[in-house]
């Protein structure tokens, strides 16, 4: 036996105390499953939806963290939590086989490599919770709220680890080690207890393994029932998240003749994925941490209106009347007749909360487990639009105006084509062979309207123009995309104008679109097919960055400006388009300086989600709070990709009277002036 | 409360004002509700919601003004009449006369119209038709109370208001500050579809003869001329602009 690396399993161990540890086991097991069952019954108080799974992003988050590390510190805090839980959990399974099947997995080579990493994974849990411990009470990170089950959650696996490492430590005090250099903090720490007797160690041992027993048993049975749910809840909804929330939403049948209302007004009006989504908030706080609204001082926060909403859902599970067939297992707690089910709107979340949203995604980008907090948002809004039509007053301008004139501004539609005077830009209804038209030219409301945006059409038909390609635009034809409608909760109009302009489109054979306003490209792009309208739809960035690597435009003379980019809601995160601009730019020999929030991270200007039709009168100024950050680096030109953007930093750069020092400009501007003629 | 609100159809503010032939083209022009109308229609349902009641809501012109009705009805109007003028020749005397017809036969407490249309300007119908049924009338009112069978207006006076009280029943014009009109929602889109909308023609109200007024030309403002700059040198600037406003402007 001696010289094969091994110990006795359950060495100390009396025959009663092991009957206990099964004993518990089966019932902390027990309860764990009927917490478990308890929560999956409870998301089927919502609406029945059918979601593909993807089992590869749940297992990279789960095992890489991905998303967690966005975060570093508090990333590196629960990759040790997890790995370390991991690491032991495994171990305990190997002795298992070992004790049961009789495998010898546990012995020579494998006693030495579990015993080793299990040491180090006891380490990393507790450095962990030490870490856990010192943000939450210490130095109180922002982003964290404590409640009970913090405390209880940290101390419980803060005992497990410490007596592992006893029971361990006097085990080797007591009978030695035969691999002690894969043991080596047990090995360490068993110094401690050298010249106690050996009845004395013995005593010792049961006790902490016991208590080491309990513990473990206690945090199963504990995790339904306490934010460790987001073990279960976490890559459920890693699994079931849709990677296009947001983008689009689902399409309301307007003419159904039973529909008694639209949006969400009551919590059973949510789907069941998005009550698990509630269930999977984990409460770190991440997402208001990058929402421009909570970092403003604005009442909201995507943290906040989880959890508000998860309080609701929780009152209703409680609440008296029954519920749907099938659900009995919910328990109807204590008949109290004066449980009056609380609106969600004005009673649980402010109204000027589901207002303040900029649909800016920042929150969902940030989200470990995939919450997706702008679909819930937008069905709020969708219910106090089209039902109540309450909405900021100064909105219902904006939809009388594009009703009228199909723009914001409820500018004559008569002059949408105004902007083109004298730059030979065919219509679409001139042109007399509409499917050679390469790339229909789809300006927006900006780039047809405002007087400065303007200028982005028009070095976007420069550039057309000295490439060569085949374009037109449709001139009056042409009308709001619905974008801001739609995302302030008017699907109405929305599908009144998306379905004119689809008319349109599909009137001339349109299968190419570019458009210079990144909210028009979404919309085109991924709500317009839900009405029918399908196209290829590119933002001008990425045209202009194919026709330079295509060689059909080139660059002239090498501009030498220090530049910063900013990366825009709806083109950076929402669609992911990041290296054409910054090609651009390259090509262009701009100096590109990033800003510390760019990329997936980028930092809204405001605008989004019909924010620019609202007035902001909370806190500090979004477009202000993101021109600074520009401003910092000290460029001569912050460079943008839409029109919004370039209305909201303007604004911002001219708030602090820079507007003379430094420029924002379109990217079209920056390579129109610099094209080899 | 009974209310009967009349509104017209008008161009939308923005439209583009084409003439042709000594008339103005309405192809392709957004129409609206009048927006002093709108108003009227607003303070009506604004009385039926607070006190009950059933708002009619009326209008006179061709088959395009059902969708100003339709409007109407979304906006909570229970019932709205058309009266059809398709082809008639017309003038504000014309369309009073029969919408008051249109209207003389029902039971109604109050009468409510813009002050004036924003197309034409001429501020006649309202006053017409109170005239036309005798009953007593407030025009330009920013404020209105309805109690024990009195309606109690605040209108505009030069320099300031005047508080008027006429027993019902009566007519009261609107002017902007009444109220803000609301958005339709999606119960009242759904519901304006199944509303009744009623259409009668001139003939069948016996309403006849021809108009009073005839509109003798139309005419576009001109179009704004570019400015004029002097760039010589001071002395010879002045010169040029002194007898550019005497000789070219005649101003002095």
């Amino acid at each position: 036996m001696s010289g094969l690396a091994q110990r006795e399993l359950f060495w100390n161990v009396p025959l009663p105390l092991k009957g206990a540890l099964y004993l518990s086991a089966l019932l902390a097991f027990a309860v764990f499953a009927y917490g478990i069952y308890q929560h999956y019954q409870r998301w089927q108080v919502g609406k029945p939806e059918k979601r593909p799974g993807d089992l590869g992003r749940m297992l990279q988050e789960i095992l890489l963290h991905r998303r967690l590390l966005q975060d570093k510190l508090p990333g590196l805090m629960h990759l040790g939590l997890f790995w370390g839980f991991l690491v032991l959990f495994v171990t305990t399974v190997v002795i298992a086989i070992q004790e049961y099947l009789r495998i010898p997995v546990f012995s020579g080579g494998g006693y030495k490599f579990f015993s080793l990493i299990a040491d180090i994974g006891g380490m990393t849990v507790i450095i962990g919770v030490v870490i856990a411990f010192t943000r939450r009470y210490l130095s109180k990170a922002p982003g964290l709220d404590n409640r009970t089950d913090d405390g209880i959650a940290l101390l419980l696996i803060m005992l497990i680890a410490l007596t592992g490492y006893f029971t361990e430590a006097i085990r080797i005090a007591a009978v030695g080690e035969t691999a002690p250099a894969f043991s080596p903090i047990g090995v360490a720490m068993a110094a401690f207890f050298k010249g106690m007797s050996d009845q004395g160690l013995r005593g010792a041992h049961q006790g902490i393994w016991a208590v080491h027993m309990l513990a473990s048993m206690a945090m199963v049975a504990y995790i339904p029932y306490s934010k460790l749910i987001h073990m279960v809840t976490g890559p459920t909804n890693q699994y079931y998240a849709n990677p296009q929330s947001a983008q689009t939403f689902p399409l309301i049948d307007l003419e159904a003749e039973d529909a008694e209302s639209f949006g969400v007004s009551k919590i059973d009006e949510y789907t069941e994925k998005q009550l698990l989504d509630l269930d999977a908030c984990t409460r770190c706080g991440r997402c208001q941490e990058q929402c421009p609204a909570h970092l403003t001082g604005k009442p909201l926060s995507p943290k906040k209106m989880t959890q508000d909403l998860k309080v609701v859902f929780e009152e209703r599970l409680k609440a008296p009347k029954p519920l749907a067939a099938g659900e009995a297992a919910v328990e109807a707690a204590a008949a109290d007749d004066a449980a009056e089910e609380r609106p969600l709107i004005g009673g649980v979340i402010e109204e000027e909360a589901i207002w303040a949203c900029t649909t800016c995604r920042a929150c969902q980008e940030a989200c470990p487990v995939y919450v997706e907090h702008i679909p819930k948002t937008l069905e709020l809004r969708r219910n106090l639009v089209l039902m109540d039509s309450a909405f900021p007053p100064e909105v219902q301008t904006t939809f009388r105006n594009m009703e009228n004139n199909g723009n914001p501004w409820g500018l004559g539609w008569s002059k949408r084509a105004d902007w083109a005077d004298g730059l030979d830009v065919p219509l679409m209804s001139d042109v007399e062979d509409p499917e050679n038209v390469e790339y229909l030219f789809w300006v927006s409301c900006f780039g047809s309207f405002d007087e400065r945006a303007k200028k982005i059409s028009r070095s976007v038909v420069s550039i057309l123009q000295a490439a060569g390609v085949r374009f037109a635009i449709l001139g009056t034809e042409e009308k709001c995309c619905g974008d801001d409608a739609r995302r302030i909760g008017n699907e109405y109009l929305f599908q009144m104008m998306a379905m004119e302009n689809i008319e349109v489109l599909n009137g001339y054979g349109v299968k190419k679109i570019v458009t210079i306003c990144p909210h028009c490209f979404n919309s085109l792009r991924h709500d317009y097919p839900q009405l029918g309208g399908n196209y290829e739809v590119v933002h001008h960035t990425e045209l202009i960055a194919s026709l330079l690597k295509a060689g059909r435009i080139a660059i002239d003379e090498k501009l030498k400006k220090k530049v910063t980019y900013h990366d825009s809601c709806y083109i950076g995160r929402y669609n992911r388009i990041f290296d054409e601009p910054r090609q651009i730019l390259q090509a262009v020999g701009a100096e590109l300086h990033e800003m510390p929030r760019h990329g997936t991270q980028s930092f809204c200007c405001g605008a989004g989600g019909g924010r620019m039709w609202m007035e902001e009168t909370i806190g500090d100024r979004i477009n202000i709070t993101r021109s600074r950050e520009a401003l910092a680096l000290q460029p001569e030109a912050i460079v943008v990709n839409c029109p919004n953007c370039l209305t909201m930093l303007t604004d911002g750069v001219k708030a602090d009277g820079k507007l003379d020092e430094v420029a924002v400009l379109d990217i079209a501007e920056l390579v129109a002036p610099a094209l080899k003629r | 409360m009974n209310i009967v609100v009349l509104i017209k159809q008008t161009f939308d503010t923005e439209a583009k004002i084409a003439i042709k032939e000594g008339k103005i083209v309405a192809d392709g022009v957004t129409q609206i509700i009048n927006p002093y109308d709108e108003f009227a229609l607003e303070e009506a349902l604004r009385i039926k919601e607070k006190s009950g009641g059933d708002v009619l809501v009326v209008s006179a012109g061709g088959e395009k003004v059902k969708e100003a009705l339709r409007s109407a009805l979304a906006m909570g109007a229970d019932r709205a009449l058309l009266v059809e003028t398709e082809g008639a020749a017309v003038d504000e005397g014309i369309v009073a006369s029969a919408l008051a017809k249109a209207i003389s036969g029902l039971s109604y407490n109050l009468v409510l119209s813009g002050w004036k249309a924003i197309d034409d300007n001429s501020a006649q119908v309202g006053g017409r038709v109170a005239e036309t049924l005798g009953l007593p009338q407030v025009n330009v009112v920013t404020q209105l109370t309805i109690e024990d069978g009195k309606a109690l207006a605040v209108r505009e006076v030069e320099g300031g208001t005047e508080t008027v009280e006429v027993p019902l029943p009566a007519l009261i014009t609107a002017q902007r500050g009444l109220n803000e009109p609301r958005y339709p929602n999606m119960r009242g889109i759904m519901q304006a579809k199944k509303k009744e909308l009623k259409v009668v023609t001139l003939s069948e109200l016996g309403v006849s003869g021809a108009p009073q007024v005839a509109v003798k030309n139309v005419v576009l403002p001109p179009a704004k001329q570019a400015g004029k700059l002097f760039r010589d040198d001071v002395a010879t600037s002045v010169a040029q602009l002194v007898q550019a406003l005497r000789n070219e402007a005649k101003v002095i």
